[in-house]
């Protein structure tokens, strides 16, 4: 099937569409203010880019680049501090986007189908509402994505000196970011297995020393708090609780939350490690958004573990682009357990959206490879109603994204509304949080009165 | 004219995996176009509250943000009929009235103003209520000169 319009500008458009919406949404939301408006106060005070990057040095979160990068932001927005962080985050969501559609192989009218579904995975999966409900001012997990998805452009390009460069840059850039800037190395390293070139064995070396000096920093020298509150089974414990309930080695505890972060991106439960399926269950009332998730993930995961299995049994010529399918098969696999892996100190939704992101890129060559199979009447039929059924429920989730933004948005609002009595005592800061706390609550937002009450239980909300 | 047929299942299949894709996307396109033009999408669009209103619906930033704009907290207000189950409120009744103890404290630090027949007022609601929150927001400020409590039953 060939058609006029070139499939990946249609692709392009549809993408831009989805993230220009979002965009809109993200500049409806007033900035965060639990764990952001500390971060812009002492982007505020610090003397430079440099000494912002450098008092990072040392700490338990050692992320000197995002730091840095909330110091410029602050310094270049000249007052319009809401617009400046929520310009880059924007400016986030189109290269992750832009990069995505990038990575998708898409010539005829087949692929430009499988490339929409994937498209409503990657929006609609539950790893990827936490790159847009909240920034601390600037979203931390969502370079990472971009950073990943580099990785695997640059993996799968034509050799030349600078893609090499790139790939240690990228490296540099992702780790100074945030430990699971790591996920890099691994797309590099499995794009390298999967028989991809662009990047020459020399820069993998290069960049598989880099990873190695990196964590042996990371996890020798400099400080580490990892213990956070999550998930396990239907309840969500604190920090103190899961050392009481597990004991010194948490042995247990690690086990279940890396294999936890996984299922949540195969099947979308348990949420940050709690299964809030089972909890609903054990509540009487299981609302329709859980069996969308669970139905649309499940749906999915089964078409890929097909395809996957096929390519398994399949000799060279047997599938159309079987290389590519195959390296994206690979590198989902390597992602999804070293996203699971650094998972392991607490279970989160959005520390497995790079792996997400990868889900989502073998969910197209999954249903392209359903589609370019279908051989018989009945079995056109099945797959249309199994497609038809999956792709439904994804759109129900990508409009369900932004559901979750203008909740966030009433809630934010109402976060600035009670901050009057918690103002910073130095004068300057006390202005800035001031001049912030006008702008947020000058922002008009939907009141959940306003908003028809089967929303809640249809769209995905925000469980914790 | 066999491959023509496999093509023909290819396409159905393949639309059939498009749509429901293409729906989601016109839902971004119907926002982001409005947006582009000016208006506020519907999907973004909520309604102006009145202060009550914005006490009884948890609304603390609308609350503050009214409260900031001039509007009085110690004035009564009109309610809609399905918000609470009376038509006119102060913004303390609507707030004891929602069970909301933060948005007392809030409007009590926005200036909300409470002598002792208002305090005695909204104790006695929040004591016919039941809602332990509400009462122990209401008498922290209970005034100096309040006589000894008596509800009527």
């Amino acid at each position: 099937m060939t058609i006029a319009v070139p499939p990946r500008f249609c692709v392009a458009i549809c993408a831009a569409l989805i993230a220009g919406s979002l965009g809109y949404g993200l500049l409806q939301v007033p900035l965060l203010v639990h764990d952001s408006l500390d971060k812009i106060v002492d982007a505020g005070r610090s003397p430079g880019l440099w000494a912002s990057f450098t008092s990072e040095i040392g700490t338990t979160d050692f992320r000197p680049l995002w730091v840095a990068e909330i110091k410029l932001l602050f310094d270049l927005s000249r007052g319009h501090v809401h617009l400046a962080y929520e310009a880059f985050h924007i400016a986030l969501l189109l290269a992750a986007f832009g990069l995505f559609v990038a990575l998708l192989r898409i010539e005829t009218g087949v692929d430009l189908a499988a490339s929409l579904f994937a498209l409503s995975v990657f929006v609609g999966s539950n790893t990827f509402t936490g790159l847009v409900k909240e920034a601390t001012p600037v979203n931390v997990y969502l370079p990472i994505v971009v950073f990943v998805l580099l990785a695997m452009h640059l993996s799968r390009s034509r050799h030349a000196w600078w893609v090499d460069a790139a790939a240690v840059l990228t490296l540099i850039a992702a780790c100074l970011t945030l430990e699971s800037g790591v996920l890099v190395w691994v797309a590099l390293v499995a794009g390298r297995i999967a028989g991809r070139r662009g990047v020459s064995d020399r820069a993998l070396v290069c960049v598989t020393v880099l990873t190695v000096v990196y964590l042996v920093v990371r996890l020798t020298m400099l400080p580490l708090d990892t213990q956070n509150a999550s998930g396990y089974l239907t309840e969500r414990l604190e920090p103190g609780q899961i050392r009481e309930r597990f004991g010194a080695g948490l042995v247990r505890f690690r086990i279940y939350t890396v294999l936890a972060s996984i299922s949540s991106v195969l099947f979308s439960e348990p949420r940050d490690g709690t299964f809030v399926v089972w909890r609903a269950w054990e509540a009487g009332d299981i609302p329709p958004r859980m069996w969308i998730s669970i139905a649309s993930s499940v749906t999915t995961t089964v078409l890929i573990g097909i395809a996957a299995w096929r390519l398994s049994r399949s000799t060279v010529d047997a599938v159309p682009h079987r290389d590519d399918m195959r390296a994206a098969f690979l590198v989902f696999g390597a992602v999804l357990a070293a996203s699971g892996v650094a998972s392991f100190a607490y279970a989160k939704d959005v520390i497995m959206s790079s792996a997400g992101a990868c889900y989502a890129l073998v969910a197209f060559w999954a249903v392209r490879d359903q589609l370019i199979r279908v051989r018989r009447v009945g079995t056109a039929v099945a797959m249309a109603a199994v497609l038809v059924a999956a792709s439904s429920l994804w759109a129900v989730r990508v409009i369900g994204v932004h559901h979750v933004l203008r909740t966030q948005a009433f809630a934010f609002h109402n976060d600035w509304g009670a901050l009057r009595d918690h103002l910073p005592g130095d004068p300057a800061a006390r202005r800035l949080v001031t001049a912030l706390r006008a702008d947020a609550l000058s922002r008009p937002v939907v009141n959940p009165w306003f908003v028809p009450r089967w929303a809640d239980r249809v769209f995905d909300i925000d469980y914790f | 004219m066999a491959d023509s047929h496999v093509l023909r299942l290819t396409n159905v299949s393949a639309v059939c995996a498009a749509i429901p894709a293409l729906v989601a996307v016109g839902f971004c396109g119907a926002v982001l176009g409005a947006a582009v033009f000016g208006y506020t999408p519907t999907f973004w669009q909520g309604g102006p509250l009145t202060l009550a209103e914005a006490a009884a619906l948890r609304d603390q930033g609308e609350v503050a943000r009214l409260i900031e704009a001039g509007a009085d907290p110690n004035a009564e207000y009109a309610l809609r009929p399905d918000v609470l189950a009376v038509s006119r409120a102060t913004p303390l009744e609507a707030a004891v009235l929602a069970r909301r103890a933060e948005i007392v404290e809030l409007l009590m630090h926005e200036g909300a103003a409470v002598d002792e027949r208002t305090w005695h007022h909204l104790h006695c609601v929040a004591a016919e209520i039941g809602e332990d929150d509400v009462i122990d927001a209401i008498d922290a400020y209970r005034p100096a000169t309040a006589a000894t409590v008596s509800c009527p039953q």
